[in-house]
């Protein structure tokens, strides 16, 4: 069995199964855990509505907390726009997706793809460096926060390397790429990739919790 | 003498002797870590669990905080502040445990008291930390689970202690007592201000604070004339009258509980359909918001922050005020605990309308506001000083920029941190209070 | 029985002009990646050299790779390196057959004892003999025994280089290539499915010249054919970098000649030379014919998956199984949430 069969066999099938795993336990580990019902009368009764505008909301916080915020806040979309574009409309990743979710797209063209993806490594990596030379990240920041940027940028590298060629051979070069993937799913349970999944919840909650007392957070 | 020397020295007078009424912590390391470890137990739940899992380090929280921005600290960004939390939560409660007690250190004393400071000092609650974050999460109530964590582990600050044991001792909070509470309210009716106190049956129960009793006359005097303008039918209660003692307390489950227990109480007593909170910050979610939690159900009555109930008489046509004959222009500062943490921003701002106020809005106003710094205690830690001095910077900045001639405001603590940053920083803007302003508007 | 005659006089008896062997001496060393100053050196050697004995084994095979080299339309390049060797066991293309076949391997292995070369096309099984013998004889044992006086063993086809389709699981006979049974002899894997031709005989042209091996790759094929892959030699490349793909066949894509990828080409992981010498004398290859490559010359091409699953698609469980994991999880996880809720009941209810 060569390294790519390897990793597009039995090493993807159980990263998909780790993934499933991990996810449903430590999801289903938390929702189930206690929860508190606010009994004081609501000053505004509509936590649907209120929950899911800041879903979107929140990601377009009030100019005077904006301006504190903004390298980081565009950054952050950059790469994550950059990087789903990657990763939904590459050519060859059409039939990973059809062969997962039974249907494909139109897609861009690879030079374009490229290009964003080279820019999606870039603007990580600076988004590394300032993680490891700003304050406040010093001081909050985990070794979760370091792998999963690392994991985060592996399918990113190996998929431009891949695609150009260099280095290894190609068939190395996949299955380093396919690997890659395999590493993002194992991690995923673990760390703070699970934001992907907690993000709604918890902007959700945040502005029921808020719009009951009547403020639009 | 600045404008606010005078507010400053008599309230250092009050609060001079807490200090020295704090416990000594009792009970060996362990046990004490124990004790805190007790309360996290309790007090978490499925909303902190979310919050807790979803935080991506990002910093952003840092960037709304006060404390930091006027510092540059690291240590005062709020994630940070219940990073004791988060750690016991991992390893006994959330759903990976057994990998983070192998690859994480336990909660120990020594971390808590390092994290006195964090969670006491340079941290008001105001929630504006909420606000920022990308994920939603939500620290200002896991501020409040670490403060009380702390308190179980004898790790109060000793001036909040102090406070503390003087609520659940004597009953009151900075000698505010029953027979301080009679000899202003007799005071006040010599002037000719009626002041009803406990009537058999008031359909509103009002509440005052100790500030006001203490060395606000005038305040008190200003919240009697509002409610005899409105007309509704009130009371004081002397078994129940300050709403103050929450704001001093914060952190000490077992004073807040006797508080709310009391004022339940007397509502009842009465048969009270409404509740006043007066101006003051901490009383009023407190009350609206957790005491049903405590009580267990909603509560028999409805809560309202003073300015709230001025707005809605305004709007009812119940209360009726003049224009303003100076023409300055003011702006508003938002409380965090009635505007962002209570949702009361639209009531006061009628009332300044009411008056003719030419209101020039700060650039963080109504739910962005910043916190003037003195909130949740702060305000009595002694050692806070120099840092409360640097995080009211931003507030006179803020005031300034408005080029309004005055700020109001609707909660006393704030009053009183403006006047102990204005007078540290030789500050001249006058500070007024709402209620006060609106007692001297009365058609 | 074995000639003794040189190469350059097999040339001259069969009429083969001076013109027309330079041109396939030249053919050949630029085919071997030589500088076209070694042509004199190529035209020197193969004429004054003796012509090898070759013993040509063939085991669990469809004698396609025979076919292959054999099949020409008119008197090509391929078919002269049949004048430089002396094939003295072929059992398609010999004379003779039976004991008389067999008694023509013997002597020949006798009369070039450590010179001659043996080539090998089809896989060994290991099971059960009975699978596949020759003249009573085992596979297994006719290799081991023929290739002791070899000087080299070219292993033809992918079969015989890799165990090729009967290899494919579930491999019912044992099969196995060359490589796995000697190991005491230098072997030169062509493989393909079949090989081009021209491998073939560039390889006997490079050691019929040099004396020597050519340069191989990691699987013990030579570099000068099996060094790059189809896909860095194919004309198609740029569709595949612009990401313009056919979908099915002949649809637009198809029919405008974009990249076969979403169709299972193999071309990326496949080494050989199909992209540049191509097949039938250059004519086409399977790609230019709108078919993505199979990849046949690499090993177990059979068992990576269909011939039309792109390098993409991966084998990742099916919703089935993922939805058992994450039910499997959800159980854990929601035992781990009781556990927990357990304890903060109690805690709560301790307060007073």
């Amino acid at each position: 069995m060569t390294l790519l069969d390897f990793a597009r066999g039995p090493a993807m099938q159980w990263a998909f199964v780790i993934f499933g795993i991990g996810v449903g336990w430590r999801l289903v580990g938390m929702f189930l855990l206690l929860r508190d019902r606010a009994k004081a009368t609501a000053r505004r009764d509509a936590p649907v509505s209120d929950g899911t505008r800041a879903i979107i909301m929140r990601s377009l916080p009030a100019k005077e907390l904006e301006h504190h915020i903004v390298f980081q806040h565009v950054s952050g979309y950059a790469w994550h726009i950059g990087f789903f574009i990657t990763v939904l409309f590459f050519g060859p990743h059409m039939p990973f997706w059809k062969s997962i979710l039974g249907f494909d797209w139109p897609t861009l063209p690879s030079e374009v793809i490229t290009v964003v993806g080279a820019i999606t490594i870039a603007v990580l990596i600076s988004l590394l460096v300032r993680r490891l030379s700003h304050p406040v990240l010093r001081v909050i920041s985990t070794a979760d926060d370091y792998i999963s940027v690392i994991v985060t940028i592996l399918p990113l590298l190996t998929g431009l390397i891949s695609y150009a060629n260099i280095g290894f051979n190609k068939e190395t070069n996949l299955a380093l790429h396919l690997l890659s993937i395999v590493l993002v799913l194992v991690w995923f349970p673990f760390g703070k990739l699970m934001h992907l999944f907690l993000a709604f919840p918890t902007r959700y909650k945040a502005g029921a919790d808020y719009g009951r007392k009547g403020v639009a957070a | 003498m600045s404008t606010h020397e005078a507010s400053v020295s008599r309230f250092q007078a009050l609060v001079a002797g807490l200090a020295a009424r704090a416990p000594a912590p009792s009970g060996s390391e362990s046990e004490r870590v124990e004790r805190a470890k007790g309360v996290f137990r309790k007090r978490l739940n499925a909303g902190m669990a979310l919050n807790l899992e979803c935080c991506l380090h990002c910093g952003m929280c840092a960037e709304a905080c006060h404390f930091y921005e006027s510092t540059q600290d690291p240590k005062y960004t709020p994630i940070h502040k219940v990073e004791p939390l988060r750690r016991f939560y991992r390893r006994e409660l959330g759903p990976l445990r057994w990998l983070h007690r192998l690859v994480s250190h336990d909660v120990s004393l020594q971390q808590l008291e390092q994290w006195q400071e964090l969670v006491f000092d340079s941290c008001t609650e105001c929630g504006r930390c909420d606000l920022i974050c990308p994920m939603g999460i939500e620290i200002s109530p896991m501020i409040g689970v670490m403060r009380e964590g702390l308190t179980e582990a004898g790790l109060m600050p000793a001036e909040l202690a102090g406070a503390s044991a003087e609520q659940i001792e004597d009953g009151r909070v900075l000698g505010a007592g029953v027979q301080e509470f009679d000899a202003m309210v007799g005071a006040l009716r010599g002037q000719g201000v009626d002041v009803p106190v406990d009537k058999d049956q008031a359909d509103v129960m009002v509440l005052t604070t100790a500030l006001e009793i203490r060395m606000w006359p005038d305040a008190l005097a200003a919240l009697a004339k509002v409610m005899n303008a409105s007309g509704a039918n009130w009371s004081m209660r002397r078994a129940a009258f300050d709403a103050s003692g929450f704001e001093y307390t914060s952190g000490n489950a077992q004073a807040r509980r006797a508080m709310t227990r009391k004022i339940i109480d007397e509502a009842a007593a009465c048969g009270a359909k409404t509740l006043i909170v007066p101006e003051c910050g901490h009383a009023y979610p407190a009350l609206r918001w957790k005491a049903a939690d405590e009580h267990g159900a909603p509560l028999p009555f409805e809560v309202l922050a003073i300015s709230e109930f001025i707005g809605r008489e305004i709007d009812a046509g119940r209360l009726k005020l003049r224009k303003s004959a100076n023409g300055g222009s003011m702006t508003y500062h938002d409380p965090c605990k009635v505007g962002r943490l209570g949702g009361v921003f639209d009531e006061p701002r009628t009332a300044l309308a009411a008056m003719g106020v030419e209101l020039k809005e700060m650039e963080s106003h109504g739910k962005t506001q910043y916190c003037c710094g003195g909130g949740g205690g702060v305000m009595l830690i002694d050692r806070a000083a120099p840092l409360r001095k640097r995080a009211f910077e931003i507030k006179m900045r803020q005031v300034d920029d408005t080029g309004a001639d005055a700020v109001v405001t609707s909660c006393e603590s704030c009053r009183m941190n403006f006047a102990i940053g204005g007078d540290g920083a030789n500050w001249q803007t006058p500070v007024k209070s709402l209620v006060q302003m609106v007692a001297e508007h009365l058609d | 029985m074995a000639r003794i005659e040189t190469v350059g006089e097999a040339l001259a008896r069969q009429g083969v002009s001076r013109r027309a062997f330079l041109k396939f001496c030249a053919a050949t060393t630029s085919l071997m990646a030589l500088p076209p100053s070694m042509i004199p050196r190529v035209a020197a050697a193969l004429e004054a050299a003796r012509r090898p004995s070759v013993i040509w084994l063939s085991f669990q095979e469809c004698t396609g790779c025979t076919e292959s080299l054999t099949r020409s339309d008119s008197p090509t390049v391929e078919g002269l390196i049949f004048d430089m060797i002396s094939l003295d066991y072929h059992h398609t293309l010999q004379a003779a057959s039976g004991e008389a076949a067999e008694l023509a391997r013997t002597q020949a292995m006798e009369e070039n004892w450590g010179n001659y070369l043996v080539a090998v096309d089809g896989s060994i099984p290991l099971g059960n003999p009975g699978y596949s013998m020759i003249a009573g004889v085992s596979n297994l044992d006719m290799l081991q025994e023929t290739v002791e006086g070899a000087a080299a063993v070219v292993a033809v086809g992918t079969c015989a280089s890799f165990g090729g389709i009967p290899h494919a699981n579930p491999n019912p006979t044992g099969a196995v290539g060359v490589g796995e049974i000697v190991t005491d002899k230098p072997i030169i894997n062509v493989s393909g499915c079949p090989p081009i031709p021209v491998a073939i005989t560039g390889v006997l042209a490079q050691y019929l010249t040099f004396g020597q091996l050519p340069e191989m790759d990691e699987l013990g094929r030579p570099k000068a054919f099996f060094g790059q892959s189809i896909h860095d030699r194919c004309y198609r490349r740029p569709f595949y970098e612009k990401g313009q793909f056919a979908e099915s066949f002949d649809d637009e894509g198809a029919r405008a000649g974009w990249c076969l990828f979403k169709l299972g080409c193999m071309g990326p992981i496949t080494y050989n030379a199909c992209a540049t010498v191509k097949w039938n004398s250059g004519t086409s290859f399977p790609i230019e014919a709108g078919h993505p490559c199979l990849g046949c010359s690499e090993p177990n091409f059979w068992d990576k998956g269909g011939f039309y699953q792109p390098l993409s698609e991966v084998e990742w469980g099916g919703w089935a199984q993922l939805g058992t994991a994450a039910a499997a999880g959800a159980a854990i996880g929601a035992a781990s949430a009781l556990a927990a809720r357990s304890k903060q009941k109690k805690a709560r209810e301790e307060e007073v």
